[in-house]
């Protein structure tokens, strides 16, 4: 047993030595590999083992022994490092090295719904797992060589685009064959969330991307079941699952995106991250997958311009003060990461970025190992790369000194392929000379400056200096006029050689080295700044420093707004503890409410107004890269739920506006759009924690003119339905195909165990689930509408199909068919008073709502606007303008209402015992014109308040003046980014594109 | 002056109408908001032949019941001058995504011969839906190029535009070019870059000022672009600058002094509160963007758009409040209550008035007939049950153009009527 292994291993290495032989040689065979030996280094072999004076030899492509002390074979070809350092050399887990960049098709005005790529791949021309980088790599010794530059041996390299991106080739950045290079030909999968290149309309959202990608591993899944169909697309990504899987992210909110999908999939992912992950430290550190960063820190800003400069956001003043440190806020949170070159505007900007994060806290060893042992081990290749250890490849480089202080690079070896990137000056030709030739005699001359650069200077009163040039031992010194241009070699302390005079003569002389020149060495220091800058909640302007805690309160002496058979209550107190209403009532006794010792805050509302939250039922703040998968007619398998933005500053200036929840809604591109979320607007936290738990799903649905394309203009006239006609069809359609879907999985499911195991179960669905789960009253609708004869028809498909439209929203002309909604049981979302914006909306009447809740239907008053969400009590006051509903019923529809029609009426929407305690103090009356909000509380955490606020300000304007104050006297060199405002991604329901 | 022959005329004249005069209409006990920032609890207001008579506490005079034709009790309610709204598309416009409805914007960047007036729609109907809000006035403007037009101030009633006419091309509209722009369109904004042609299209506007100037010093031939810019270098007409950056108002200040253009007005003025001593200095009014907007940036403070007008007041900017943006026209029926919104952030209350009756009425030249409730002013005026500012109370009972009552009807209540009596 022991024989044959040593014989395999013989022959293996032998193979591997003599890997040429599928090669016709032009010429003789070049058989013979040198042993190298490289004594008097400094050996780091890997993150935790160095040897301080060692040698290390090579043979071929393979380290052969590295030891402090040994025999060097007679026959090894020496390296004498004199004390230089070596390093494994780096790995890249994130780039596209040798690959041509996908490229855009042709631009098409009218929009493509079908793919157009030919063969039996994927319907999607974002999903191309086939692709695969081996078979279009191509070395490329121009960018081999930036990459050689920066220390790096190895890289993986993969096809940047698409969705479902393929498999990505391991590469040496070896001057060899491609068939030697390609030392993994398939070393991983990638992922990411942009659609790349395809022209395809399918998808256009962020949501979009995340539900084409969830199907597909559905698919993948499915089609390993069946053999019904070939797809090479799934059969492609079916022989990917073993392979390590690279996601990767546009910004920090993508990671909780991927876990979301992992946990679903059970796919372990590494995380190529984007360079802002201490912006959300906790969510990547609980994803637990290891991550690939950049060092793509922010230039700074030129800010000599005060007007301009006011253009820089605060968050990107912190963002550039903080970037450096994020790698070293990720070892100090234990996130195993890699490090990628790829990101930055200059490759030659990497060894400094790389500094800079050592200075900023980033441990040595963990920087080496993010360029060497972790990425080996990610790509199950440590056996092979990133360390110095006997067998493995000879993949390492030599520097001056610590690489990560101020060594320079010398040479990079791939593979035993010597490749120089700095010539090392061995000799020292500096020192104090005196020159000796026929025209002089005893001129003195000094040499100084650096080792590799040296100077000449004549001595004395001239002090001429001359052009000085070393390479190795030739040097060539020449004065500024031509009458001194010589030629010359330095040997043995004397430089000697010819120079030629002015009129052309030769004349031989002769330097002797009196005494060396003694260098006021500048010893380096490694300086190191860990104090990392504060990382607020959410990092940028009016962001909290830590998250409000519930409190205990007592407000006193309130006018409440109870909303509930009690009406308005005048002098009255309400208490909340751990997030919830626990008292109502006058002159609350304190000890009676609280009986437990706990901090309580006594709050005088005397002359305020108390009321609960205002609940938005139609928003678009906080979502993240597309509100539309307008791509579709039926999107039912986007989920807003996977966008959420919780740095969205609105949500800030909503609460300002006394607004605690919103439904964010997808838009209304389409008849049946995607599913909605709810959340509360709880500034600072998570897009997960800003979630409302448990509650019911809705989903967006739309009629008219938007999702008839009425008003996109004269190419948008392909997709199915152009009419109000096609929209009914397009529900029917729908409905049938989710109700035979259903039977189907019923029929499988109601098989014996033994029966299931033989028969091919139904393909999954995403879109088709989403409605059985409407068919099944597991999902509720909220429908955007207008015009009557819609509503009324939608009614009838609900009618005939099985379900109830839960809530149309808009709904303007609701009020020519009130009774109608009644009876099938549908509330109604309006705008207070627009009207005109389109032709459908003619007939909308700000009378609406009044006419909807005199009818007996559950009416709410929404925004869908960012700017209208911050003052929906003035909206609902217009209910009393223009109908005369009574006050206690307009503020319902922006409270109880949507509450109820969003199913939460249970935990909020009134001042109750055991709800939520989301609470807003107003100077006046709700409804009028000049109430402001003095306190909005979510779940008993103050998220808002008048007085922190005006701190917040100041807070903001030190902080703005004190990073700019940093900028100023920031040193470094690279080019200034030029301020430029931000301009607000706004969604409307018919705001189509993203990506 | 007058021919001393026809005297005996005129006498004659005035005795005749004397004697057959009507008599006027009294408005007895109203909150009177003046519009120049006063106020009278319980007012003494006539009106006769389309003109403000009497403006009187009624407190302090004795009234003759029998020297009026009607009196209409108005105890507990509000009497305000017509509001006013500047720069809007009202009239111009009928509904956002119906091309065929829009009139404002003409083709090309160079347009200042011509007219909103004569496109304004004396039977629009959102301009019923507006004035029933108490809305009375509108300076029906142009949008779009370089420069767009001129804008007229029309009375939201009247069987034509020449008699809804209350000041016909007051003024040309000019887009002062921004020193920065955005890529992208309006659903995939990009970055905003800076305007690399800034300085170019400052030199074309220079050379076509230059241009009218000279034309209006000669007699050569018809150029009806240059006629129509006459105006601004005699002073009958107004330079309406439409400019929001900082450095951009700088730069269009600047420019009316170079060509030495008496009257001309800032529109937008988003970045007024930075420039506050300059403006003063030049005495630069300001047409304001909605109160009803979000902050200029994420660092803003929240409540910066809502502010603005009181900071300006106290810096002693005379300025007045538009609904300028998306869809302005329907929208405009609420100027009253981005009024009052500025009242909830420290405004003072007739000063808010002020901001949408008399300012604008002198920012826009017509003060001399309107804006405020004065003798012999125009009697455009209404009457709220309820504080008209604030949405919860607003409700206009009785509207005046020129002393001819206003429908306060519209498509809306007439829909309202029909649903709610089905």
């Amino acid at each position: 047993m022991r024989l044959r292994f040593t014989i395999l291993f013989a022959l293996f290495s032998f193979q591997s030595l003599l890997g040429q032989e599928t090669f016709p040689v032009n010429g003789v065979a070049q058989n013979f590999e040198p042993i190298h030996a490289f004594i008097n280094a400094h050996i780091i072999l890997s993150p935790t083992a160095e040897i301080n004076k060692g040698i290390l030899l090579i043979q071929g492509d393979k380290i052969i022994r590295i030891d402090s002390n040994m025999n060097i074979p007679n026959d090894a070809i020496i390296h004498d490092l004199a004390g230089d350092f070596i390093y494994p050399s780096f790995i890249d887990l994130y780039t596209d090295y040798g690959l041509l960049k996908a490229k855009k098709g042709k631009r098409n005005y009218r929009p493509q719904y079908e793919s157009t790529k030919a063969g039996a791949y994927h319907w999607n021309q974002a999903i191309h797992p086939e692709i695969e980088a081996s078979t279009v790599f191509s070395a490329d010794k121009k960018t081999a060589s930036t990459y050689l530059k920066n220390g790096f041996g190895t890289v993986l390299s993969h096809v940047q685009d698409g969705v479902l991106r393929g498999t990505g080739c391991l590469v040496l950045l070896s001057e060899k064959s491609e068939q030697e290079n390609i030392i993994k030909p398939k070393a991983a999968s990638y992922f990411s969330f942009s659609k790349g290149v395809s022209s395809q309309k399918n998808p256009s959202s962020l949501m979009g991307s995340i539900a084409l990608m969830r199907q597909t591993f559905l698919d993948t899944e499915w089609y390993a079941s069946q053999d019904n169909q070939t797809n090479l697309s799934y059969a492609a990504f079916n022989n990917q699952r073993r392979l390590p899987h690279i996601f990767t992210t546009n910004d920090a909110l993508d990671y909780s995106r991927i876990y979301k999908i992992a946990d679903e999939f059970e796919i372990d992912f590494i995380i190529k991250g984007n360079g802002k992950e201490y912006s959300r430290i906790d969510e990547v550190a609980d994803t637990e997958f290891p991550v690939i960063i950049p060092l793509n820190f922010p230039n700074a800003y030129d800010i000599s311009n005060p007007e301009t400069a006011q253009w820089i956001s605060l968050s990107k003043l912190k963002d550039w003060e903080t970037a450096p440190y994020n790698p070293a806020i990720l070892a100090n949170h234990e996130i195993e990461f890699c490090i990628t070159s790829s990101g930055l505007d200059k490759k030659s900007n990497f060894i400094s970025n790389l500094r800079l994060a050592i200075k900023k806290g980033l441990p040595k060893q963990a920087a080496l190992a993010a360029l060497t042992t972790t990425p080996a081990a990610l790509i199950e290749m440590d056996d092979k790369i990133g360390s110095i250890e006997t067998g493995k490849l000879a993949n390492f480089f030599i520097a001056s000194k610590d690489i990560f202080e101020n060594g320079e690079i010398y040479e990079n070896w791939t593979a035993g392929e010597q490749h120089i990137i700095n010539k090392k000056q061995n000799i020292d030709i500096r020192g104090y000379y005196t020159l000796n030739a026929d025209e002089f005699s005893n001129k003195l001359i000094s040499i100084k400056g650096s080792k590799d650069k040296p100077k000449a200077i004549i001595f004395g009163l001239d002090s001429l200096v001359l052009l000085t040039k070393l390479d190795g031992n030739n040097v060539n010194i020449s004065n500024a006029n031509g009458t001194f241009r010589s030629a010359a070699k330095f040997d043995k302390e004397r430089i000697s050689g010819r120079y030629q005079d002015s009129i052309g003569l030769y004349h031989s002389f002769s330097m002797l080295r009196d005494s060396l020149f003694n260098e006021d060495k500048k010893v380096f220091i490694l300086e190191i700044d860990s104090v990392i800058p504060s990382v607020w909640f959410p990092n940028k302007a009016h962001g909290f420093i830590s998250l409000p805690q519930a409190e205990n309160i007592i407000f006193r002496n309130a006018t409440v707004w109870t909303n509930e058979q009690v009406g308005v209550l005048k002098n009255t107190d309400v208490a909340i503890k751990e997030g919830k209403i626990i008292a109502i009532g006058k002159k609350l006794d304190e000890l009676v409410v609280f009986p437990e010792t706990v901090k309580i805050t006594q709050i005088n509302a005397t002359r305020k107004h108390l009321t609960c939250g205002i609940i938005d039922e139609h928003s678009h703040i906080a979502i993240s890269r597309g509100v539309n998968e307008g791509s579709q007619a039926v999107s039912a398998e986007v989920r807003i739920g996977d966008v959420i933005n919780p740095n969205d500053h609105n949500i800030y200036r909503q609460l300002s506006g006394g607004t605690v929840a919103s439904q964010l809604l997808h838009g209304s591109a389409n008849p049946i759009g995607g599913q909605a979320a709810m959340i509360k607007l709880r500034w600072g936290s998570s897009a997960e924690q800003m979630k409302v738990a448990n509650a019911d799903g809705f989903i967006k649905f739309a009629l008219g003119e938007n999702v008839k394309q009425s008003n996109w203009g004269n190419f948008e006239r392909i997709r199915f339905p152009q009419t109000r006609m096609g929209v009914e069809q397009v529900f029917y359609d729908a409905f049938y195909r989710a109700n035979a879907y259903q039977k189907a999985w019923q029929n499988f499911n109601d098989l014996s165990t033994k029966d299931k195991k033989n028969a091919t179960p139904p393909r999954e669905d995403l879109e088709l689930n989403a409605l059985v789960e409407i068919l099944n009253s597991e999902r509720f609708i909220t429908c955007h509408s207008y015009m009557q004869s819609e509503i009324n028809m939608l009614m009838h498909v609900g009618d005939s199909m099985g379900f109830t439209i839960n809530t149309f929203t808009h709904i303007l002309e609701g009020y020519k068919v009130a009774e109608k909604m009644k009876n099938h049981g549908a509330g109604g979302s309006t705008f207070s008073d627009w009207w005109a914006y389109k032709f459908e909306v003619n007939d909308a009447i700000p009378y609406n709502a009044t006419l909807l809740n005199n009818a007996g239907v559950v009416t709410a008053i929404n925004s869908d606007d960012a700017e209208m969400g911050r003052r929906l009590n003035q909206e609902a006051a217009k209910a009393v303008k223009y109908g005369g509903t009574s006050e206690e019923d307009a503020w319902k529809m922006v409270t109880l209402n949507p509450a109820k029609l969003l199913h939460i009426d249970d935990k909020m929407g009134s001042i109750k015992i055991g709800k939520d305690a989301d609470i807003v103090l107003w100077t006046d009356n709700p409804l009028s014109v000049y109430a402001k909000v003095i306190q909005t509380y979510v779940d008993g955490k103050l998220l808002f308040d008048v007085e922190i606020d005006k701190q917040l300000r100041d807070r903001d304007g030190l902080e703005r003046m004190r990073i700019i104050q940093k900028m100023s006297e920031d040193k470094n060199t690279g080019k200034k980014q030029k301020p430029q405002p931000i301009t607000d991604k706004l969604y409307h329901c018919d705001t189509e594109y993203d990506e | 002056m007058m021919n001393k022959k026809y005297l005996p005329l005129l006498i004659a004249l005035l005795i005749t109408v004397g004697a057959n005069a009507q008599r006027p209409t009294l408005f007895m006990g109203a909150t009177a908001h003046l519009g120049n920032g006063e106020k009278i609890e319980n007012a003494a207001i006539s009106m006769l032949n389309g003109k403000i008579g009497m403006v009187a506490d009624a407190t302090r005079i004795r009234i003759d019941p029998t020297a009026f034709d009607t009196i209409y009790r108005v105890h507990g309610k509000h009497l305000y001058p017509g509001f006013i709204v500047p720069n809007t598309t009202l009239g111009i416009t009928e509904i956002d995504q119906v091309r065929a409805s829009h009139d404002y914007r003409e083709t090309g960047a160079i347009n200042p011969n011509v007219r909103t007036l004569i496109a304004y729609n004396t039977d629009s109907k959102i301009a019923k839906t507006v004035r029933s809000n108490g809305v009375l006035i509108a300076q029906v403007t142009p949008r779009g190029g370089m420069i767009s037009g001129q804008s007229s101030v029309m009375h939201l009633d009247g069987w034509n535009w020449e008699d809804a006419s209350l000041k016909s091309d007051d003024g040309i509209h000019l887009n002062w070019p921004s020193s920065f722009h955005q890529s992208g369109w309006w659903a995939e904004p990009g970055t905003i870059n800076e305007n690399e042609k800034y300085n170019e299209s400052i030199a074309q506007l220079k050379i076509f000022f230059k241009k009218a100037n000279s034309y209006a010093n000669s007699s050569g031939l018809m150029d009806l672009q240059m006629e129509s810019m006459k105006g601004l270098f005699n002073g009958s007409k107004t330079l309406y600058m439409h400019a929001n950056n900082a450095s951009d108002m700088l730069d269009a200040i600047a420019f009316t002094n170079d060509f030495e253009i008496t009257k001309s007005v800032i529109v937008g003025a988003e970045d007024a509160l930075k420039i506050t001593d300059i403006l003063k200095e030049n005495n630069i009014s300001l047409i304001l963007n909605r109160v009803h907007r979000l902050p200029n940036s994420e660092d803003s403070p929240v409540d910066e758009p809502f502010t603005q007008a009181t900071k300006l007041q106290e810096a002693g900017i005379l300025f007045c409040l538009s609904y300028e943006g998306d869809m302005e026209a329907m929208g405009a029926r609420n100027l009253p209550f981005s009024a009052g919104t500025a009242v909830a952030y420290g405004l003072d209350y007739e000063d808010a008035i002020s901001a949408i009756t008399l300012n604008t009425a002198k920012i826009l030249g017509i003060d001399k007939y309107c804006g405020s409730i004065e003798r012999g002013k125009d009697a455009s005026f209404f009457i709220s049950t309820g504080d008209a500012l604030d949405m919860r109370t607003n409700n206009v009972e009785k509207a005046y153009i020129k002393g001819k009552a206003v429908d306060l009807n519209n498509h809306q209540k007439e829909l309202f009527k029909k649903y709610k009596n089905r």
